[in-house]
């Protein structure tokens, strides 16, 4: 209403007076105005309800790299090297700050800001007190809290029992080691910490402060079993686990709910065979049970990941379904982690197809999801692999992709190695299964080459497809795509490309062939101008150099078709294969075309020397085209005898 | 009319005279503005960018600032500071980006950012720029203690900022 009566002001008093008159009696009319609740906000709500208007603009590369055509990334290591390559610089400047502390002791800001003061530098000698050793296990250091730990230990300081406990359970979680920091994202993003399979060797470290901690400490608390079970546990150290496990139960120490949850997952490595290890894992869930625990979605999932892996896939999948109902009326929502392990045990690589993924995708599509399990994050990699491998069902795989970009669910794709991974099984599929102009429009065109670069196997399938289906008005497009991926070295790719080019000549407009040629060069040139070192060198082989010689012959680009000719004749030993007697065939015809019969006797000494029975065939046609005067027919003559009398 | 009256009319009207010829000096002048400005070479190859090109005066007519923040208008808070930091941040940009940048450094504040934009040549690989970007902005924002972010574009060659020689 303000807002009107302000408008109407602008325009003229007269009019104004009478409307806003009116607005204001009908506003006493009706007076009760509703006023809406007071909804609390956060200090970053205002930045994140901004932030949901933006999505991921596929025509752009991604907001960490500078928007600049000289410094943005187009090739799957481009990415990687120029993301790595900042974050390197960034840690350059910590290394500086930490080599001259002194010199950034100033403080701008009231009250400080902490991630702008160098840190503390811990030592043996360094003066410490209990407070430092909070600090450092508030901030998760883990390294620097064992050190003032120690400090503290040789000059007799007591420690409390909770501060203790707490190092403890740092020590466990960790290892005894520091991870990776969370400040430097992409080294969090690009490394591949996860790729290995399940199965991981024990890393634990016997003997480290954790366990001398824990033997150290007088009474043993409950909480101190709890901890150092479960981080012998996590790092596979299963013997000593259970051995603590055993002892706990003998003096009737009780456990968490998270302690069962790590000896479930682990039930694996404990036991040999299927019914040994589910009868393990049952005795837990009766022991949790006795000790009235209320298990929670960690116990689910150790349940699900054990389970996965248990051997027996018969029977797994019916333990699988059973716990789920169990869980279900528990009332525990089941995580993407959790279905990520129901898909594992069901879509087995040799074994029956299911198409529980359907109902999966069913109960999940259209919500937001939030990480609840650190293996959420391996849901949409492996259901893809699935839709795939195991169903091989375009309509499902984009319902996974529709999940994956409802809201906020792209933070659940993981690292650039599990992306990577899931566009590749998506891409395939695709390609495999739409018609290829829909593909290369709506797919290709779509997404690369800034949210996925294409592998080479993908590359080579994407070619195979357009060389099936005859498209050939895509291969100036996909060539330029494999020099700037820096592709264009493979041999496979590269005689690909050339089959497509050549095979399709029915098709190819007279434009085509234009830029056919001028591709067939530069595959020629590329492999003459790349130094002798480069590790991927491409080799072209004699075929290839036939094709090469086929597209230049086709656009009568003499010169050049010389050239390559020259190049096979000179180098029959270093060159693996020989060309096609087609290509030889059509570039005499090119010779005879143009006149010049030393070329094309050349080129038939050529096939002699390969031993192409056509040789005198095409020194016929030669002769009678060209009517050789006695020089070159003397040349031929030797080249191929006299088979010219006949004629 | 007598002479007395002729005497009296010269006077008056010699009077204005004498102070007008007091006025006058025949010395050069001497109050030419010479800051910002590039004097033309005999041989008229001296390049000039266009900012170089476009004297002070032209300063939010046909150019801008090269520092924008608000300590200067009023109520504005540390303007010394900002200052001395905006010199800071040029020097620390142009000796670590050695002879790589083509344009000046222009220096943005918006509440607790820093922006700091310019035009840079493409003589060195694009990992060592990224190299560069990222030890720059978190080394001046330890410095600053503030988010400081660059916002560079890049010209293949120094000539390509060229608005005219002089």
């Amino acid at each position: 209403m303000m807002n009107i009566s302000k408008t109407l002001l602008r325009r003229g008093l007269p009019q104004a007076n009478i409307t806003s008159n009116i607005l204001l009696s009908t506003a006493t009319i009706d007076d009760k105005i509703e006023i809406p609740k007071r909804i609390p906000r956060g200090p970053t709500d205002i930045l994140r309800a901004l932030e949901s208007t933006v999505g991921r603009d596929p025509t752009a590369a991604h907001y960490k790299y500078h928007d600049d055509p000289y410094l943005i990334p187009l090739s799957s290591s481009g990415k990687r090297i120029f993301a790595m390559a900042q974050e390197a610089g960034r840690k350059a400047a910590h290394w500086v700050r930490q080599e001259h502390a002194d010199l950034f002791q100033h403080r701008e800001a009231d009250p400080v800001i902490e991630a702008f003061v160098p840190p503390m530098v811990y030592t043996e000698e360094s003066e410490v007190a209990v407070a430092d050793l909070e600090k450092l296990i508030e901030m998760r250091q883990v390294v620097d809290s064992a050190v003032v730990y120690r400090v503290l230990k040789e000059k007799n300081v007591e420690v409390a029992q909770e501060l203790e406990q707490g190092l403890l359970e740092l020590l466990c979680y960790q290892n005894c080691e520091d991870g990776v920091s969370e400040e430097f994202v992409e080294e969090r993003w690009f490394r591949q910490a996860s790729k290995g399979k399940e199965f991981v060797k024990k890393t634990w470290k016997d003997g480290d402060l954790a366990e001398q901690i824990f033997s150290k400490m007088t009474p043993k608390t409950p909480e101190s079993y709890c901890a150092i079970i479960q981080g012998m546990s996590k790092y596979r150290q299963m013997d000593s686990a259970v051995q603590l496990f055993e002892e706990a139960q003998k003096s009737n120490i009780p456990l968490n709910t998270n302690t069962y949850n790590s000896l479930i997952q682990s039930v694996n490595m404990i036991k040999e065979n299927f019914d040994m290890r589910w009868s393990l894992l049952a005795d837990f869930l009766t022991q949790m049970k006795n000790s009235n625990l209320k298990p929670n979605l960690g116990t689910l999932n150790a349940i699900l990941y054990a389970l996965s892996f248990m051997g027996n896939p018969k029977r797994a999948k019916e333990y699988v379904l059973q716990t789920l109902a169990e869980f279900k009326n528990l009332g525990i929502e089941p995580s993407l982690g959790s279905w990520y392990y129901v898909i594992l045990t069901f879509c087995k690589e040799r074994g029956p197809v299911s198409t529980i993924l359907h109902d999966i995708i069913n109960h999940l599509e259209d919500k937001e999801h939030q990480i609840r399990d650190l293996k959420d994050t391996h849901f949409f990699v492996t259901a893809m692999e699935m839709a795939r491998h195991h169903l091989n069902d375009v309509a499902l795989a984009r319902r996974i992709d529709k999940l994956l970009n409802y809201g906020d669910n792209y933070n659940l794709i993981g690292d650039s190695y599990k992306e990577s991974v899931y566009f590749r099984h998506y891409f395939a599929l695709l390609c495999d299964n739409l018609p290829l102009e829909e593909f290369m429009n709506d797919v290709y065109f779509k997404l690369v080459p800034h949210i996925y670069v294409p592998e080479v196997g993908i590359m080579a399938e994407v070619l195979n497809q357009v060389d099936v289906n005859g498209a050939v008005e895509y291969i100036p497009k996909l060539w330029s795509d494999l020099i700037v991926f820096d592709q264009s070295h493979r041999e496979n790719l590269v005689d690909c490309i050339l089959n497509t080019m050549v095979n399709n000549e029915q098709l190819v407009t007279p434009e085509l062939t234009e830029s056919f040629a001028k591709i067939a060069w530069d595959i020629y040139s590329r492999s003459i101008n790349e130094e002798e070192g480069r590790v991927h060198r491409l080799n072209l082989t004699g075929d290839l150099l036939g094709k090469i010689l086929i597209l230049l012959v086709r656009q009568k680009d003499f010169e050049k078709a010389c050239k390559v000719m020259d190049r096979l004749d000179k180098n029959q030993q270093t060159i693996a294969g020989v060309p096609k007697i087609e290509a030889l065939a059509l570039f005499v015809d090119l010779c005879i075309e143009e006149k010049v019969p030393s070329r094309g006797i050349d080129c038939i000494q050529y096939c002699t020397d390969c031993g192409f029975p056509e040789a005198n065939s095409l020194a016929v046609r030669l002769h009678k085209e060209l009517n050789l005067d006695e020089v070159f027919l003397e040349r031929l003559t030797k080249v191929v005898g006299d088979v010219f009398s006949t004629s | 009319m007598s002479l007395v009256q002729i005497r009296n009319i010269s006077l008056l009207s010699l009077k204005p005279q004498f102070s007008i010829s007091r006025l006058l000096h025949t010395s050069s002048a001497c109050q030419k503005s010479q800051s910002g400005r590039y004097r033309i070479t005999a041989k008229r190859d001296f390049p000039l960018t266009y900012e170089m090109a476009n004297p002070p005066h032209q300063i939010a007519h046909r150019k801008t600032w090269n520092s924008w923040n608000t300590s200067n208008l009023e109520g504005g808070l540390r303007s010394s500071e900002t200052a001395i930091e905006d010199m800071f941040i040029r020097k620390f940009v142009t000796g670590t980006w050695h002879a790589l940048f083509v344009s000046e450094i222009i220096i943005k504040r918006q509440h607790n950012i820093i922006r700091v934009a310019g035009i840079i040549r493409r003589s060195i690989g694009a990992r060592k720029i990224y190299f560069l970007i990222g030890y720059t902005e978190e080394l001046l924002s330890f410095w600053l203690q503030c988010p400081v972010k660059l916002e560079l574009q890049t010209v293949a060659d120094r000539s390509d900022v060229i608005f005219k020689y002089i």
